[in-house]
């Protein structure tokens, strides 16, 4: 059976039919369920192998990106988002959805070995620039990542989209405790760089990091590598020919498949997350 | 911590107004009204209003006292919103306060920001200073200067409490009075309704069977009560019936000695071409009747299109006109069909130039926050809404200034057949069918919208005409609407706009032939409305939507679910009436024929002779490469880069061209082009074009440009020439002669001549119009400091592109790869930029001479069929349309995307002179570059039309344009991206 992605919707999220057409390119069965009915009791969660919330402006990102939306679910979805995680199934919040999982906690979360506990401990924040900006950006990946999301990629292009995108975290302690444990998952990097080599604690300058984010953060995941955020959008480059560059160096070839020789890099990522539901089975 | 919403206000001081401030701080606040008390509000302060993590959260205390802010600040400025304008941000914590605090229900909260200035220059005004803030329209500010700082008087805004609005039974409105009477009651009542007009309403009241019908309901018969008079002003405004586009016309010509007579521009030019090539082909399935145009996209999916101007709201509050100008035509998308799902935007703004230095009319903002707060609309309406922005352009000229124009586009998608099996383009309601008002309340603001954009702005414009919208409030509506259209819940929708549910339900009851409307069921944002005012309020975020009586439960428990109010406040019925009642109480009785088509046609005067303008004459010396850096500054030419890459371009993950392509992602894109079905590469391409100054010399030559522009554009990201549609959107001064406008017949002369334009070049290019609107009353005050904007067109195209993967980008791709003009240059130099530019510079005496024209569209047209092809086949993947600053411009900015050079030799490329090949805008013409490989097949493919190789793109990083032997320019690349960059920053740096 294919495994099954309830991909949230409601109040604002956006990038809700883009994020189920994602999974279910990977082989998934996904399905849009507003926030409501799980908060209603009208759809149960546990029904689900993998939760994603997608990015949008849920409530208009008032009160700061991610807050109401997070408090929703932080109040009505407490036992059923801690069992989820508990059951062992991934969960992804992409841009908005990173912010929601921040402002829950459930991002970066707990130490190792302690369940969700719903204390905010990071918090994004508004680009350096104060501008909202759509923009392509060079990620790197944490090869030793616990991250079931992010396994085997090495280096991805994909747009950023947002205004509050800056991550931030109390103390250094606590990123270094993050970094120990391979939780900064994904960073921007310059694309100057050799591949597997990009990554760099150093604050790149604008707009190579496009928000100012500390140690170059895009993406971090909790500690058991199931829940993962990342402000950039992976869902936004599934396809190659909706990569800037296409008409410089797309496939010359077409194959009789549309997506043949144009798959794009960011298809992987939704792979890896319901390959690892399929193992696990 | 970084404060970076103090630090955005301080970047803008010093890039709008050259002041600089050492530091400015920020505090977001929030008063609550309600019943829970500080302390319990203050232990969950940071759950809510506050973040842990970065900032820092009181309740019942002056941060401004605290050690938060040490130092005393030289100024505090704290900006609330007016009582009664919405308040986004506070209802949004409204419903955060509610999910901590469930008891408190009828709590409700207000925001302001406060600003605290720290080493603010002395010279600084702080009344000045609060004015860069705040819009006083909508916006209170309160000021604490450095006196007041000293002695810690901070500024404290109260609660926003909306004055009490005062319930006012319909009167009768007697209309038996002379002539002079009528028009005051008109006038005072900013109906907006001409002599005749009224005389039409009360020549209805004197009918004995209208009197008896009347007296059968118990509706003051011999009179119309206020609502219905006020029903009747929104309905037959120039706004909702396009009196002018509708007119009968005696067109005189002084040129040619015509002397005709035009019986409705609109029937004439627009609609009659678009029916007949309906007759041709398959894909045309809605025009003109519905919210937007609609054609068949494929088998199982067909696409809309619309656009709408917001002009004179965006005049006023910038931000708020221009958020509901997009939001608005959203909703337009919303309402076509049984519901289309709005899937990409096109904004186009025409302004002041943004460093205007000269005068400013009474209540006129200066362009650049003109621009700022337009942009700042679009960039939240657009962003929140999740629809990207795939197309659009910015266009500067002083005369802007008296009146921005503000163009939203979007394109919808929806099924071509419900699961039900119904068409989802055809509505179909029956009567007895019930009438939901969806979404939003009906408030105070927004009453008189439509009637107010029919007149000319004045210092006195008032200010319920402006609103701001709210996208979240929208974006559930529309989840839940398009939920609901797929289990097959809609019988008709249509958007609440312009008129409100006069027009709404008034519209929607053509169809049965009648409604019935109980205005006492509408949802209000405050007690105390006039029936009338619940009628017209024009409030924004509202869908009218019609539901089966068995649908009702269903319908219901959906927006219960979303969040979303739906209220059944009409019936359709088949009555022939547009019957309101209040209560019990009939309030309007007004015959659905009269209500639609009973205003009387206007007759209006025009008169042709073309204008006595200096001609360009270039001078005869000139360094081009210097101009070339000059013209690549024009606000007109520069790069918007800064403004466009703050809308969401490719949410959905579906757009294959963006606005900016090349190696740095900084080259311009012609056109958009979108995948919208995932997996499939398919795609659509959404372009635009407008060519406003050339309505200076002839304004027929300005709508073929704009045309031309548009499909241009489109060509040159692999449209499918055979399958386009295009909108029409017309922005004039008033086109009708009187005393405030003496130059009105030649004004409407240059209205038939943009029509006839049209439609020859709408009919050569087989390109229907299937959708468009005007706004005809662009002007500023009267009298010698009269501000007419110049006749635009905005020409919007959307067009089948059989498969991304095959498709072209204006930046060079390599050195080597062969460099060809298709089309040719022609002596056309008149309202050039170039002509402009060196009029401005004191180098030319005037910008007349030929303007750019489209003798042979159909040859064009074959042409362009052509070079698709060679797209098509992968043959050529760039591609770049010449407008604007004309061949060396398009050179320049294709180096730039490619972050290469090019060596160019213009010679043979038409008969022009040297200005003219180089610096000319002459129609139809395409620049292509083509890697060797390919040249030959290229060729083949072009054979038989006007393709004339320019040179070689080169890795030398220099642009080099010759004329022969004749040496023209040598220009830097990254010189060229540094000037084409600069103008239109206007950031004030990123940190």
């Amino acid at each position: 059976m294919k495994p099954n992605v309830a991909v949230l919707f409601g109040f604002g999220i956006n990038c809700d039919h883009e994020t189920k057409a994602v999974f279910e390119l990977v082989g998934a069965t996904a399905e849009r369920i507003h926030v409501n009915r799980f908060i209603d009791g009208d759809a149960e969660l546990e029904a689900y192998d993998i939760l994603a919330v997608p990015g949008g402006f849920s409530f208009g990102d008032h009160l700061g990106s991610g807050r109401l939306m997070g408090n929703r679910m932080r109040y009505a979805m407490r036992d059923a988002l801690q069992n989820f995680v508990q059951a062992g199934k991934p969960i992804i919040g992409i841009c908005n959805g990173f912010q929601v999982l921040v402002k829950t906690g459930l991002l970066p979360g707990p130490e190792a070995g302690t369940a969700p506990d719903f204390i905010q401990r990071g918090s994004l924040s508004l680009n350096d620039s104060g501008r909202y900006e759509d923009r392509w950006v060079t990620l790197e990946f944490d090869p030793d990542s616990p991250c079931v999301w992010t396994k085997g990629m090495t280096r991805m292009e994909c747009p950023v989209r947002h205004g509050e995108g800056k991550y931030i975290m109390p103390t250094s302690e606590e990123l270094d405790r993050l970094d120990a444990n391979h939780q900064l998952t994904v960073r921007y990097v310059d694309p100057n760089t050799v591949p597997g080599e990009g990554r760099t604690d150093q604050q790149l300058p604008y707009p190579l990091s496009p928000n100012g984010s500390m140690r170059n953060i895009a993406g971090i995941c909790d500690s058991t590598g199931l829940v993962f955020g990342l402000m950039p959008h992976p869902e936004a480059i599934y396809a190659q020919w909706l990569h800037p560059h296409h008409t410089r160096d797309g496939a010359q070839t077409h194959g009789l498949g549309a997506m043949d020789g144009w798959e794009g890099e960011g298809l992987q990522l939704f792979r890896n997350a319901v390959e690892h539901v399929r193992s696990n089975r | 911590m970084k404060d970076v919403r103090g630090d955005v206000v301080r970047r803008q001081l010093a890039a709008d107004h050259n002041v600089h401030v050492s530091e400015v701080r920020s505090i977001y606040g929030f008063l609550v009204n309600g019943e829970t008390t500080a302390e319990p509000i203050a232990q969950r302060v940071d759950d809510l209003f506050a973040d842990p993590i970065i900032e820092h959260g009181a309740v019942n205390t002056i941060l401004l006292a605290t050690e938060m802010f040490s130092g005393t600040p030289d100024t505090v400025i704290t900006v609330g919103f007016k009582p009664g304008v919405t308040d986004n941000p506070g209802k949004a914590a409204k419903d955060g306060f509610t999910t901590l605090f469930p008891d408190d229900k009828n709590a409700t909260v207000a925001t302001y920001q406060t600003y605290a200035f720290y080493g603010l220059p002395d010279e600084i005004d702080s009344q000045w200073l609060a004015g860069t803030l705040h819009n006083t329209l909508i916006e209170r500010a309160l000021v604490a200067d450095k006196s007041a700082c000293s002695h810690q008087a901070w500024p404290e805004l109260d609660y926003p409490t909306p004055p009490e609005q005062i319930f006012i039974s319909p009167q009768p409105m007697n209309l038996e009075c002379d002539d002079a009477t009528l028009e005051e009651i008109s006038v005072n009542g900013l109906l907006a309704l001409n002599l005749e007009e009224m005389q039409t309403i009360q020549t209805h009241y004197r009918d004995e069977g209208v009197r008896a019908s009347r007296n059968a309901v118990g509706i003051v018969a011999d009179a119309p009560t206020d609502v219905e008079l006020e029903c009747l002003a929104q309905t037959w405004s120039e706004h909702c019936k396009h009196k002018i586009f509708a007119s009968k016309i005696h067109h005189v010509d002084h040129e040619t000695g015509e002397d005709t007579v035009i019986d409705s521009l609109f029937k004439t030019h627009i609609m009659t071409p678009t029916h007949d090539m309906q007759n041709d082909v398959d894909w045309l399935l809605s025009v003109f009747h519905d919210n937007s145009g609609v054609i068949a996209w494929d088998d199982t999916w067909s696409v809309c299109m619309k656009a709408e101007t917001h002009n004179s709201p965006s005049a006023l509050d910038p931000y708020g006109g221009a958020m509901t100008g997009i939001v608005g035509v959203n909703r337009d998308i919303m309402g076509t069909g049984l519901g289309a799902r709005p899937i990409a935007n096109t904004d186009v703004f025409c302004f002041g130039p943004p460093d205007w230095e000269g005068d400013l009319p009474e209540n006129l903002f200066h362009p650049s926050r003109v621009l700022r707060g337009v942009h700042a609309g679009v960039r939240v309406g657009g962003n929140e809404s999740g629809i990207p922005t795939v197309n659009g352009a910015i266009v500067f000229d002083d005369r802007y200034i008296g009146k921005p124009l503000v163009y939203c586009g979007t394109v919808g998608l929806m099924p071509r057949t419900l699961p039900d099996g119904r068409p989802s383009h055809i509505k179909t309601p029956v009567s007895g069918d019930v009438v939901y008002m969806v979404g939003g309340r009906v408030g105070y603001d927004g009453i008189h919208g439509a009637t107010f954009s029919s007149l000319e702005l004045t210092e006195e414009s008032p200010s319920s005409a402006v609103q701001i919208g709210d996208p979240i409030t929208q974006k559930k509506m529309l989840d839940m609407l398009l939920e609901a259209r797929d289990e097959g819940l809609i019988t008709c929708i249509t958007d609440n706009g312009a008129g409100g549910l006069s027009s709404s339900i008034g519209e929607m009851a053509e169809y049965t032939n009648g409604c019935e409307i109980d205005l006492a069921q509408v949802p209000l944002k405050q007690a105390g409305l006039s029936p009338w005012e619940i009628l017209v309020s024009e409030s924004q975020e509202r869908m009218t939507v019609a539901v089966k009586p068995e649908d009702q439960a269903t319908f219901e428990a959906l927006a219960n679910l979303h969040e979303v109010e739906a209220t059944a406040v009409a019936t359709f019925t088949s009555t022939g009436m547009f019957h309101v009642r209040y209560d019990e109480t009939t309030v309007a009785y007004l015959p659905i024929e009269f209500l639609h088509d009973g205003v009387p046609q206007l007759q209006l005067e025009s008169e042709w002779t073309p204008p006595a303008l200096a001609p360009f004459h270039p001078p005869s010396e000139a360094d081009h490469s210097t101009l070339l850096i000059d013209m690549l500054q024009r606000p007109n030419i520069a790069s918007k880069e800064t403004w466009v890459r703050q809308y969401d371009h490719e949410v959905i993950a579906q757009t294959a061209i963006k606005p900016f392509v090349g190696v740095k992602r900084d080259g311009p894109g012609d056109a958009g082009v979108i995948a919208p079905i995932h997996g499939d590469p398919h795609g659509l391409v959404i372009s635009c074009g407008i060519a406003p100054r050339y309505s200076d010399i002839d304004a027929g030559a300005m709508a073929a440009a704009a045309i031309d522009e548009a499909v241009r554009n489109a060509v040159c990201v692999g449209l499918d020439v055979d399958k386009m549609a295009g909108l029409d959107n017309f922005c004039w001064p008033d086109p009708i002669e009187s005393v405030k406008t003496p130059d009105g017949r030649f004004k409407l002369a240059q209205l038939v001549r943009a029509n006839r334009e049209l439609e020859r070049v709408c009919r050569a290019y087989r390109l229907p119009c299937v959708s468009g609107k005007d706004s005809m009353k662009n002007d500023y005050g009267s009298g010698p400091d009269k501000i007419s904007i110049p006749p635009t067109l905005l020409f919007s195209l959307f067009g089948d592109q059989p498969d991304v993967r095959f498709s072209a980008t204006s930046d060079f791709k390599r050195a080597g790869d062969r460099i060809y003009l298709v089309g040719t240059s022609k002596q056309e130099l008149g309202a050039s930029e170039i002509s402009y530019m060196l009029k401005e510079q004191g180098q030319a005496n005037g910008i007349g001479g030929n303007v750019p024209q489209l003798p042979n569209p159909k040859a064009n047209l074959d042409t362009y069929r052509q070079l698709s092809k060679t797209i098509h086949q992968g043959l050529v993947k760039t591609a770049h349309d010449c407008s604007e600053g004309g061949v060396a411009i398009a050179l320049a900015e294709m180096c730039i995307g490619g972050r290469v050079g090019a060596d160019v030799d213009i010679d043979g490329t038409g008969d022009g002179d040297v200005w003219a090949r180089l610096w000319g805008e002459s129609l139809g013409r395409i620049i292509v570059a083509v890697p060797q490989e390919h040249e030959a097949a290229f060729l083949a493919l072009m054979k038989g039309h006007p393709t004339t190789v320019l040179g070689t793109v080169t890795a030398s990083s220099k642009l080099v344009i010759t004329d022969g032997e004749d040496a023209l320019l040598t220009t830097d690349v990254e010189g060229m991206a540094d000037a084409w960059k600069g103008t239109l920053d206007m950031t004030g740096g990123v940190a």
